[in-house]
């Protein structure tokens, strides 16, 4: 693993004499961006289009809880987060499915639910603040080898599950009586999206946080619905947003001395600014 | 009709569908003759829906539904198509209409391009349909009847041997409601089809359907539609929906009647 990271790094400071990809945390930093913002990024145009993110947003804010209980009971809270985030998202999904509440009230009960229960177990646990820090703004100069190969393998399976299930998501978005006519079974669907949004939610806090986590899902969809009229286009835009605006951010953040994941948020946001406009002044069909 | 003149595609028997404790359907008895048009009628909540999802296998049910095929249309399973009412989709979703083709059709992921085979058939269905030009177009941005249109194509492209329509002529212009009767000569003249089709408007009930089941949560009656629906009957109760099965008859009238119902 080692090798193939160095070997990596080699590759990296051939192709970007830049000083800000010098150091060997830049480049993990960089890294970390390349794999967890695009993979986000793809699963923003159907979250958007399911109009989801408040959704990924509470996935956020679980992982608040998540880090809580893995330092209270010892265990890694890279971890626990990750786990706590798959087991909000599956029951928040599980019960949306059973109840004739909207979605957006079953999601705020279990939103203030799971911050209620991470604030408690935090006041009981004084230390516990420092350790939060992290998580809450990211801190992409910290990410680990061993986050980088679980980003890597995320990235991966990412792009698996989209290339299997993406028309099915979509299909599911526009009429659901219709799509399961096609064969497309709803709580299948559902319930894997949820999850492997819940899975990439985790892995990209490791980058801009938890505050933040949701503009990596939602701000490039955005801005590439704001230019995108083919499904294949929205999807390849927002990627493509997504990678930008990792480049520049981190560039940004280095020369400015400024929050990385912050930073890179703030690019996404001037994209979405830019397309917004070409939005406004491009000729109507 | 000819041939299959007593073929039956589709036979409900004592169908019941429970939801909550409540019977919204309960024993219907109904059947869909090969490339016959039948309408479903029935005042609102009256369980019209239900019975399309329960034909679709959408919802449980007791009783049963049983699909019949003619030899003469191959084997296997029959193909049962589904025209929804409407998209529920905002103006804005990047998804035009050969992106919907290929989201229902293809293996590839349609990031990755629609494939050759879903480009032509889209094509040509589009175009038998008479609305070729609104391939690339946004779905979300077509008018009713254009929608109507397009989700013709795409039912006709996959060649059902039920097609199920919701409501086909609410919110929809002359033009559409033209397109409709294209398309019902159309398997009138393949009679490869059955049609099954829910409608309020009763117009388009009496002049282009054969047959016609009247639902209150029960059956209330069904038949020939010149008898079901006596044009009498129609004059005097035309848009009241509660009174539009109440109909007199002495004898041999050729439908089912349910008094329990009423």
């Amino acid at each position: 693993m080692e090798s193939i990271l160095s070997g990596v790094f080699a590759l990296m400071d051939r192709l970007l004499p830049f000083a800000f990809a010098e150091p060997a945390f830049m480049k993990r930093a960089l890294l970390a961006l390349l794999l967890t913002a695009p993979a986000a990024a793809a699963l923003g145009v159907p979250l958007v289009q399911h109009r989801m993110a408040f959704f990924s947003d509470a996935i956020g804010h679980s992982a608040f809880t998540g880090v809580a209980l893995g330092v209270l009971l010892g265990v890694s809270p890279s971890w626990t987060m990750v786990a706590f985030g798959v087991l909000v998202a599956v029951a928040i999904t599980l019960v949306k499915g059973r109840t004739e509440l909207s979605s957006d009230t079953v999601i705020g009960v279990f939103f203030s639910t799971v911050v209620a229960l991470g604030i408690a177990i935090i006041s009981r646990e004084k230390g516990l603040t420092r350790n939060l820090q992290a998580f809450l703004y990211g801190d992409p100069l910290a990410v680990t080898d061993a986050d980088l190969l679980w980003m890597a393998a995320l990235f991966l399976l990412v792009s698996a599950y989209l290339a299997f299930l993406y028309n099915r998501i979509l299909l599911l978005g526009i009429h659901e009586g219709f799509a399961r006519t096609k064969g497309v079974r709803p709580p299948v669907v559902e319930i894997s999206f949820a999850l492997v949004v819940a899975l990439v939610v985790t892995a990209a806090i490791h980058t801009v946080g938890i505050l933040l986590v949701t503009a990596l899902l939602v701000i490039p969809a955005a801005a590439a619905r704001n230019v995108a009229r083919r499904a294949a286009s929205a999807l390849w835009i927002s990627v493509g947003v997504a990678v930008l605006s990792g480049f520049a951010g981190i560039a940004a953040s280095w020369y400015l001395d400024t929050a990385t994941g912050a930073t890179v948020v703030l690019a996404a946001a001037a994209c979405f600014a830019v397309t917004a406009m070409y939005r406004v002044v491009r000729p109507r069909e | 009709m000819s041939v299959s003149d007593h073929i039956h595609t589709l036979e409900i028997r004592n169908l019941t569908v429970r939801k909550g404790g409540v019977e919204i359907l309960s024993g219907i008895d109904a059947d869909l003759r090969c490339g016959e048009v039948t309408a479903l009628v029935g005042p609102n909540g009256a369980g019209k829906t239900t019975l399309l999802l329960a034909i679709l296998g959408q919802v449980p049910y007791t009783g049963e539904i049983r699909f019949c095929r003619a030899e003469e249309h191959g084997q296997g399973a029959p193909r049962i198509g589904y025209v929804p009412q409407h998209l529920p989709l905002d103006p804005d979703a990047p998804i035009t209409v050969l992106d919907f083709f290929a989201l229902s059709s293809q293996r590839r992921p349609v990031f990755l391009g629609a494939s050759r085979r879903t480009r032509e058939a889209a094509r040509e269905s589009l175009e038998r349909a008479g609305v070729a030009h609104l391939l690339q177009r946004p779905l979300g941005r077509l008018s009713g009847g254009e929608l109507q249109r397009v989700l013709f194509a795409l039912a006709l492209r996959d060649a059902p041997d039920i097609l199920l329509l919701d409501e086909p002529v609410s919110g929809v212009d002359v033009a559409g409601e033209e397109l409709f009767c294209d398309f019902l000569s159309k398997i009138q003249r393949d009679s490869r089809f059955s049609l099954l089709l829910v409608s309020h408007d009763l117009s388009v009930v009496t002049r282009h359907a054969d047959q016609v089941i009247c639902l209150n949560r029960r059956l209330v009656c069904s038949g020939a539609t010149t008898e079901v629906l006596t044009p009498e009957n129609l004059a005097a109760m035309y848009g009241t929906d509660a009174h539009l099965f109440r109909h007199t008859h002495a004898d041999g009238h050729g439908h089912l009647h349910d008094d329990g119902g009423k």
